[in-house]
């Protein structure tokens, strides 16, 4: 038998570190917050989680291959306007169901022209994503310039409260999007986007279809970061043109803390699902904790600072060793 | 199943300059074709033509009589060629079984991969190289966790599992232990029965002969002779590759120093040095002594100079004017006035698009002290520049303005400000212009009047039977021969790089 490989483990299983991460953080909360795995108060987390772990995994799938989108808060936001001035505080079941498949159909448009400039143009995806970030944000400004507007209580509630067999709504949508994953993972498109994010050059030699896989993983984070928004947009009642701008940043986080490098072609999905449950948890770790609020930012980022770099310093580690 | 490919006349350029002027090759199904020829000669970018990697400028390809042409490797391969590519063509962080079947993987008839198939199916192509490899690559096994060889011989799988009539095997050798290059030639002589045709690129001598039908050498980009190989000798087939007019009229400055009878001491000295590529070289360098390294190329040179330089980690000792060193980064090495001009100066060796004072100045800014004294900075590049007689608009001007000699010159003029005692030379003057080329060599035996230890690793083998007193060749990480004196003749060089044992002991 081979000795125990570090390296092995994270390629392995990418989520090894992320799931380590979560398991420290639930305990420091659960210390914190005795009653966290009472219904209401896991539903009441959850559902906050919901939008920043759907958010991450469209993120995930673009890193994959070896990209980034900075454009997935703006597409929130868009989202977030389009319900909250379009279906209004008393609007029907009937006319919030269409919105939510305008919403869907614009997130999809929003990631199509993100991955045109950057599979079929060849633009790189970091600027590419930067500036059309500002062009959804304007874009949701310009539906609503205030916040204000808002969806009907009873539809909002539906999201907030629904808690199948005594499960969190949002449990549910964590196993069906890891159920697709698993699905996607083993399909030839599958292999093709690890592939492209691993050795674009070597997948183009071996005849891999790279641009439209480059373009479709864009597309499919346009469609998360819609359905991200959709959620944000039930949890908050409201709207914001502004929600969506502090995700961004966020969702990559998740993404790096959940094991899928930002180089492509490491890691997976679960990953950055944990990640992002682990953010939020921390995120509730803070608060309990009575921290001044000038210190919060602080503490919050070093937390971070300290995860994300934790991974790196076992590999130092393990060098000097050798 | 018969296939026959025609080269003709081939023409291929890389910009202005020409890599192949008139390439021809022959294949049929059912033989070996070993295509052979020095450095440069274009044997590389013959096989790029073939397999659609790069498109021709010139001439024609026939394949089964019809002329063809790819505008892709994909278009080749669908015309049943396959290449196994020297460099290698995998996905370090996917599995074996992942890579070799990528954009063919078996399926399930819900969409997903069958996993189970492809495993069966891989472990039947590990099977044809089973007993050569160590029982860790496996279909599952990720490929950055392969050694070099069992990357090879995957990227070798890869490519049979086209089950291509025409098999491309460019350098695929290089990287494989004798147990490996003997199943290979029993794979390729069981291929070559059922009907493939296969081409041999290779560096080593004794293998073309134990695998080749036929043969065609090229040299300087022109077919130059093509045949049976039980028609030809080694001897001959050498001869075939070397050239008999020269370019340059070199003097050897150092050569008559020693005759004057200065007596230089050792400055360097290697013992058994040992690195992923190197496997154990010892050499002594003098000082004032112009130590060429030939060999072809990625044989370890490169490795070599790094090691010296202390950017690569190595085992074994180094010994500088018989003191031990150890250097863990460039910069010990430049405290003990080593200086290395890198292989790639666009990247390694330069800026590129940083001005060419700063690029001059870059390892000497401490001497300008805080604030910097730019007057003097800037003279004493100007003085540089002057010497080197480098044609620039101006010191403020981008090193990418200017011309691949004058850029080289650059490269070199940053470490003359510091006078090192030892120049690590890694192929100066690859792309260099002819003119260029004659100052650098008057450069060379100038610093080494000066009593400076210059290792100059040279892939034009006139250069260094020009230049050197005293030339290591290298092959497969190891020092293959040393020539110096009447055993420093072109024949014996490449005699030696090609591996051919009795070629030249000094």
């Amino acid at each position: 038998m081979k000795r125990f490989s570090w390296d092995e483990m994270m390629n392995r299983y990418p989520a090894f570190f992320a799931i380590l991460l979560l398991v420290v953080a639930l305990i420091i909360n659960l210390i914190l917050q005795p009653n966290m795995f009472a219904r209401d108060t896991l539903n009441s987390n959850m559902r906050v989680f919901l939008p920043m772990i759907l958010l991450a995994a469209g993120q995930a799938v673009v890193i994959l291959g070896g990209g980034i989108d900075i454009s997935v808060g703006g597409i929130v936001s868009i989202v977030n306007t389009i319900l909250a001035t379009q279906v209004g505080l008393n609007g029907s079941p009937e006319k919030m169901w269409a919105y939510v498949l305008v919403s869907l159909a614009a997130g999809i448009l929003a990631g199509a022209i993100n991955g045109f400039f950057i599979a079929f143009l060849r633009l790189q995806p970091i600027i590419t994503t930067y500036a059309t970030s500002f062009l959804y944000v304007g874009f949701a400004l310009f539906i609503l310039p205030n916040p204000g507007g808002g969806i009907p209580a009873d539809i909002a509630n539906v999201y907030r409260n629904t808690t199948p067999l005594g499960l969190p709504l949002a449990f549910y949508v964590i196993a069906v999007v890891l159920v697709i994953w698993m699905y996607i993972r083993s399909t030839r498109f599958g292999n093709y986007l690890y592939a492209v994010g691993g050795n674009a050059e070597a997948a183009y030699e071996t005849a891999v279809p790279v641009t439209w896989v480059l373009f479709s993983t864009y597309v499919v984070s346009g469609f998360m970061a819609a359905l991200a928004g959709i959620a944000i947009t039930m949890l908050s009642g409201s709207g914001n043109a502004e929600i969506g701008v502090p995700m961004t940043l966020t969702s990559i986080t998740a993404v790096v803390i959940g094991g899928t490098a930002l180089s492509g072609g490491v890691g997976g999905v679960a990953g950055p699902v944990v990640g992002a449950i682990t953010l939020g948890i921390i995120q509730n770790i803070i608060s309990f904790s009575r921290i001044d609020t000038w210190w919060e930012t602080f503490v919050k980022a070093t937390i971070i600072v300290v995860a994300l770099a934790a991974p790196g310093m076992i590999n130092l580690l393990r060098r000097k060793k050798l | 199943m018969s296939v026959s490919l025609s080269a003709r006349n081939i023409v291929k350029r890389y910009g202005g300059v020409v890599a192949l002027s008139d390439g021809n090759l022959d294949i049929h199904s059912g033989e070996v074709v070993a295509l052979i020829g020095a450095n440069g000669s274009g044997k590389s970018t013959m096989s790029k033509v073939i397999n659609g990697v790069v498109v021709l400028d010139g001439g024609q390809l026939l394949l089964d009589g019809k002329p063809v042409r790819f505008s892709s490797p994909q278009a080749a391969r669908k015309m049943g060629i396959a290449t196994v590519f020297q460099e290698l063509s995998l996905v370090p962080k996917m599995t074996v079984a992942d890579n070799i079947w990528l954009t063919r993987e078996p399926l399930k008839t819900n969409g997903m991969i069958d996993r189970k198939v492809m495993r069966e199916k891989t472990e039947a192509l590990l099977d044809l190289f089973s007993g050569t490899f160590k029982a860790d690559l496996r279909p599952e096994t990720l490929v950055s966790d392969l050694h070099p060889d069992e990357k090879q011989i995957v990227e070798i799988l890869k490519a049979i599992s086209l089950n291509p009539n025409i098999l491309i095997l460019d350098e695929a050798t290089a990287s494989l232990d004798s147990r490996q290059v003997e199943r290979l030639f029993e794979l390729v002589k069981r291929w070559k029965e059922e009907g493939k045709a296969i081409v041999f690129v290779s560096h080593r001598m004794e293998e073309i002969f134990r695998i080749a039908d036929r043969y065609s050498v090229l040299r300087n980009g022109k077919t130059v002779g093509q045949g049976d190989i039980k028609d030809i000798t080694e001897k001959d087939l050498i001869q075939l590759m070397t050239e008999k007019e020269k370019v340059f009229q070199f003097t050897k400055a150092a050569a008559t120093e020693e005759t004057n009878g200065v007596d230089h001491q050792v400055y360097l000295e290697v013992e058994n040095l040992t690195t992923e590529t190197l496997r154990g070289i010892s050499l002594k360098v003098k000082q004032g002594e112009l130590l060429g390294i030939g060999g072809l190329q990625g044989q370890g040179q490169r490795d070599l100079l790094l090691a010296l330089f202390g950017d690569i980690p190595y085992q074994g000792t180094v010994r500088i004017k018989g003191e031990v060193v150890r250097f863990k980064h460039p910069r010990q090495a430049m405290q003990k006035k080593l200086a290395l001009v890198p292989g790639d100066r666009a990247k390694e060796g330069l800026l590129y698009i940083r001005s060419i004072l700063e690029n001059f100045l870059l390892p000497s800014w401490q001497k300008y002290g805080f604030p910097l004294k730019m007057k003097l900075a800037k003279r004493d590049a100007l003085a540089i520049s002057e010497r080197l007689s480098l044609v620039m608009s101006g010191l403020m001007a981008p090193v990418s303005s200017l011309s691949g000699g004058n850029a080289q010159k650059v490269v070199i003029g940053k470490w003359l400000l510091r006078d090192p005692d030892c120049y690590l030379l890694d192929d100066p003057t690859k792309g260099v212009d002819v003119n260029t080329k004659a100052e650098f060599y008057a450069l060379l035996t100038d610093l080494s009047q000066q009593g400076k230890s210059i290792l100059f690793y040279s892939s034009d083998d006139d250069e260094l039977i020009g230049l050197c007193d005293r030339v290591i060749v290298l092959h497969d990480g190891k020092i293959r021969a040393e020539l110096k004196g009447a055993s420093l003749t072109k024949e014996n060089l490449i005699a030696a790089s090609m591996g051919v044992s009795n070629g030249g002991e000094a």
